[in-house]
Order: structure tokens, then sequence, then C-alpha cells
């Protein structure tokens, strides 16, 4: 008998902002409030900010508004060169942005504040996760659904799985790893690097990938045929 | 109603719409503001609330009755919020109080969920029965006038939780602060598509020449919104490319100023032939469409701004949108990607140029300014952000909540 193949269930998820009340107007007041924020805070302002889906000029809410708001260019290099998906836990997360703001601040100990109106707005999220009423059963109708479904479903398997099940794995390639073991396959979505893409970016490397998969696999058939 | 919205608003917000909405059937949800029409709640609230019922939510939109008197004061406290100097007296604070509790005593309050709108009903949490309150800010309230906004803020505070449209606007509260962005019909008269006929007949009406490329502004005559600025920046392009410029705002019969400013203008801009100033009717929804349609660049070159809904208009119209970077615009426009940002009238000259000189990067910039706005600023998302709010606060403590 046939082993049953649990198919793909594609999910999304979506984020109502909640804002905590606390801004900062300079650097030390940022440093402060980071220390002191609760840890879905930080998760909003950095694994979070994935799901914007735009520039990668920043990698995460912090080196953004050092970036534009203070205009700390070095600044924000270092803090973007922070990659969440590198901690364990949040806390250690946390402190990795202390400390580059520390460092920053033992060099450049007085930098300049925010325009008014241009603070940092310290957010939290409450997080909705739906089924989206696609499954695929196999590659071929996972590369389809891949092309189709919306970019806040990418982010939901390929950005947030990775701190949701605690392995740092993305969903598809995890399915793709238990459902058929294409071991090959399964290295190259997860040889995708999420800090250098944006989300369409991210599909486009999924399907060509797995497009690529599907086509050797019909190749197989082919040469069988031929054989005949 | 909600079959209008297929296809073109994202499938996933219309797909939660209705999980949301199997999980709140038949519960009831009463909003209550302080006009039935004119302004962009009202217009929000008059699309929502048949869509809530279609969707099967017991929707309710009640609107609180007031004087001259109340209204007045309710308008001093609306500008004292936003920055302007007024007085509220102890008496008139008790007026606003009496006249709520007036349309308490009138009104059906009791609900699973209500959603006040704005200061004016504010009051009415004191009459609070049954459900889930909430308190909806529409106006920016980053800057307001402090004992004003003490004294609203004992109402609010007593609410389940307060919605505001920018993060920027929240305060420290001890209750749930949500920010939740304004947004745009697209199948109202301002932002539906238009036949060719229509738009023909506001090009005619306003006898407007197509053989150049389009710069335009629609925005009332204010100070904040630098027409006279957008000028300037127009007349320095004009060196280098032949195009027009149109500046279209409706009079604002409560803004004193308006006409002063429109004044201005029409001196500024010295009967220069490339230069349209139209003075549109108050509700001239379809003919700002069409002029939003046929323009090749539009500017929202604000100095100071609460939202800026219109950057979301014409960003819809797949246009490229050149804003100030202020309030909320920056939420709207990412620089370079879906507009851009700039801060000076050199700042616009030069991109209105770059623009025109580049109509690849215009139509791309358009295109991605389009799905930005569909994917976060149509009235969908917004309901959906509303009930999404409702079923949290029904599931309090839980940050991540799976259907």
């Amino acid at each position: 008998m046939a082993e049953i193949i649990e198919p793909f269930e594609f999910k999304q998820c979506i984020s109502i902002l909640k804002s905590t009340g606390k801004k900062a107007k300079n650097l030390r007041e940022l440093r402060d409030v980071i220390e002191a924020v609760s840890d879905e805070c930080i998760f909003h302002h950095t694994y979070q900010y994935f799901i914007k889906g735009h520039v990668l000029e920043y990698t995460n809410d912090f080196a953004h508004w050092a970036g534009e708001s203070l205009e700390e260019r070095a600044l924000s290099e270092h803090l973007s060169n922070i990659d969440p998906y590198d901690f364990k836990n949040i806390n250690n997360l946390r402190n990795e942005l202390l400390g580059v703001i520390d460092e920053y601040l033992k060099r450049f100990p007085e930098p300049r504040e925010a325009m008014p109106g241009d603070e940092f707005c310290f957010n939290e999220t409450m997080t909705l996760i739906f089924p989206v009423g696609i499954r695929a059963k196999n590659l071929a109708e996972f590369l389809t659904a891949i092309k189709y479904v919306e970019t806040g479903s990418v982010y939901y398997h390929f950005y947030e799985a990775r701190i949701r099940l605690g392995s740092g794995i993305d969903d598809f390639s995890r399915w793709i790893e238990d459902a058929f073991g294409k071991r090959e396959l399964v290295e190259l979505i997860r040889a995708i690097d999420p800090f250098m893409h944006s989300l369409e970016g991210i599909r486009e490397h999924i399907t060509e990938a797995v497009e690529e998969e599907v086509r050797k696999d019909m190749e197989v058939i082919d040469r069988c045929l031929t054989s005949i | 109603m909600f079959n209008q919205y297929l296809g073109i608003s994202p499938k996933s917000d219309l797909l939660l719409l209705q999980m949301l909405a199997a999980r709140l059937h038949n519960r009831t949800f009463l909003h209550i503001n302080s006009t039935r029409e004119g302004g962009g709640v009202a217009e929000i609230l008059q699309r929502m609330t048949p869509v809530l019922t279609e969707l099967g939510i017991d929707a309710r939109w009640e609107v609180i009755e007031g004087d001259s008197k109340f209204f007045d004061i309710t308008k001093k406290i609306h500008n004292a919020l936003q920055g302007t100097s007024e007085e509220i007296t102890d008496t008139m604070w008790q007026y606003h109080f009496e006249i709520n509790s007036k349309n308490a005593e009138k009104l059906n309050l009791e609900a699973d969920a209500v959603l006040i709108h704005d200061p004016q009903p504010a009051p009415l949490i004191a009459f609070k029965k049954t459900g889930l309150w909430m308190w909806r800010c529409h106006i920016d309230v980053s800057n307001p006038q402090k004992e004003v906004c003490d004294y609203l803020m004992q109402y609010c505070e007593k609410y389940d939780a307060t919605i505001f449209s920018v993060a920027k606007f929240a305060k420290a509260m001890a209750i749930d602060e949500f920010i939740v962005s304004p947004s745009i019909d697209p199948v109202s008269d301002k932002n539906r598509e238009l036949t060719d006929e229509e738009i023909t007949e506001t090009l005619s009406k306003f006898q407007i020449p197509t053989d150049r490329p389009i710069v335009l502004q629609v925005s009332r005559f204010d100070r904040f919104k630098d027409p006279i600025g957008v000028i300037k920046a127009f007349r320095i392009v004009n060196k280098y490319n032949d195009c027009t410029l149109i500046l279209a705002g409706s009079p604002a019969t409560d803004d004193p100023e308006g006409e002063i400013v429109l004044n201005e203008v029409k001196e500024y801009a010295a009967n220069d032939p490339d230069i349209y100033i139209l003075l549109l009717p108050t509700f001239s929804d379809k003919d700002i469409n069409a002029l939003q349609r046929i323009a090749t660049i539009i500017l929202q070159k604000s100095l100071k701004e609460g939202f800026g809904l219109t950057v979301s208009e014409s960003m819809w119209k797949g246009k490229p949108v050149i804003g100030g970077a202020t309030g909320g615009i920056p939420l709207q426009i990412i620089h370079g990607v879906t507009g851009f940002l700039v801060h000076s009238v050199e700042g616009a000259a030069f991109r209105i140029r770059q623009l025109l000189n580049n109509p690849e990067m215009a139509k791309k910039i358009g295109e991605n300014a389009r799905e930005h706005v569909r994917k976060n600023f149509l009235i969908t998302r917004q309901v959906r952000d509303y009930l999404s709010i409702w079923y949290t606060l029904e599931n309090k403590g839980k940050s991540i909540l799976e259907l």
C-alpha cells in the first residue's frame, strides 16, 4: 500500500499593531526602552520587519530609524547586520542590540535627536493565523500553489515558521523533507538567505528550485517511456 | 456589497473577514459617531455597516444629536487635539457630558461590541451597559493641547481599548491601544474605474489640454498643503520639461483662511497659462477621480499632514506620487519604491523631472503604488482589523490566535 503523504496546507498570518505607548527621541532613550520592553515588542521590530517585504536597505526597525531619522548611518549598518535568526531566544537578541548601541555610544557619545514627530514608537502585534484554503498533495501542486499564494503566506511559512517551531527551519523544506525525502531540494531551499531577498524574491527562488525538481522527475518518466 | 470587493481586495482579507464573521455570527456591533454624512468617518460607516450585515453580523450605526452650542464645543476640542490653542472651560466640558447623557437615554447602547468614533460621543462610556467598548480616534493627536487631551483621556481610559490611525498618535495608557490605518473605498465614485466618456466629460468641463504631461495636486487651499511650493517646483521643472500643472481643491467652508490662501495662490500663479487652478464644489468625487486618472505625476507636497489619504487615492490609480515626508505620508510612500518622499521645493522639482524623463520608472512606481494600497489601505482591510480587534479582545491574554 502506498504511503500516505500529509498534504501541505498553506496558511497565512496577519498582524494587528498595538502600541506600547513608549517612544524614544534619541539613541539613549532607544537603548533604555529596548532594555525594558516586552519580548513581543522586540520580536515585532526585528523578526516581523520582513513581512513588510520591501526595501532591503535595513533589516529591522531599529536600524531603519537609526538610518532615516537619526541619520547615524554607521550605527544603522551595525544594527542591520544583526540576524535575528542567529539567536535562540529574544533576550539574547535584545542583548546583542544593546551591545551594538552601547558600543556606538562609547565612540559617539552625543548622537543627534530625531525631529519632533519622528520619534521611535515601540509597538507589539496581535497575530491571527488562518488557512487560505489551498492544499498541495505533491510537488506539482505545491509548485502551482507557491506561485499564486499571497506573499503573507510566504512570510508565514518561510520566516515565521523558523521561530514558531524553534528550529530555525522553514515549513516548505520541512514538508518536502518529511513527505518526499528530497535532500537536494531541501538543501537548496534552506540555502536561500532570508536576509537577502524580498518576499517576492523568496517566492521566485523557491519556485525555481521546485520547478527544476519537478522537471527532473518528469524527465525520469520520459526516459522510462523512451526505453520502452 | 461584499461581492463588489471580489477581485479587487486581497483574497486573504476577504477570507479572514468571512472567518471572523462566522465566529462573531449574529453578534451585535454598534458604531456611534456624530454625523450621518460628510467627512471620512461617515463615508466609511456608510460602506462598512452593510458589509458587516451581509457577513452575518448584527451591525448598527447610531448618530448622537446635539445643538450648535454642543458642536461649537466639540469643534474646539477637535482643534485643540490637533494642536490649536483653544480654551475649553469646565462648563463646556459639563455641557459636552450633558448632551451625551441625553443621547444615552435615547440610544440603545446594548451590544456585544461598541465602537465610539472620535471625541464628540466619547463620554458615552459612562453609560456602558454590556459588551466591549472601543474608542476610535480618527484625528491627528500627535501634538495636542495637553490639558484638553488629558481631560478627554479620562473618558478614554474607561474603554476596553482605543484605536489610533498612526502609532505616533498613541498615548501612554493603561489599556490596549491598537493601530489601524484609515482606508479608501475602491468602489466609491472617488476611486472606481471610470469610462473614457466620464474622463472626457471632466476634461472638457475644465478645458484641460492633454497634449502635454500633467502634474496634479488635489488638496484644500491650505498653507500646510504648500500650494505655493508646488508652483515653485513646477516653475523649476517647466524650464526643462513642457508640462501642465493642475491645483484642484474644494473651498473649505469651515476654514476662513481658505479664501485668503486661494487668492495668494492665484496671485502667485499670475495667470500662467500652464497652471490650472480649479475650485471644485464640495461633492466632486468623480471629477477628482478623473483628474487623478489623467495626471502623469501627482503631488501631495504637504508640510504637515494627518494621514493624507489623497496619497492612497492617487496611488490606487497607479500614479507615481511625490509626497512631503510628514504625517502619515511616509506610511503610504516607500521612498523610491511606491513613490518619492521630499523635504523641499527643489526635491519635489527634481523628482518630477526624474519621473517625466523616465516613463518606465514612473510606470513601475505606479504599479508598486497600486499594489501597496491594495494590500494595506483598502476598506476591507480596515473592516478586517476592526473584527480582528474585537475577536482578540474576547480572547484576552493571547498574542497569537489561530482560526
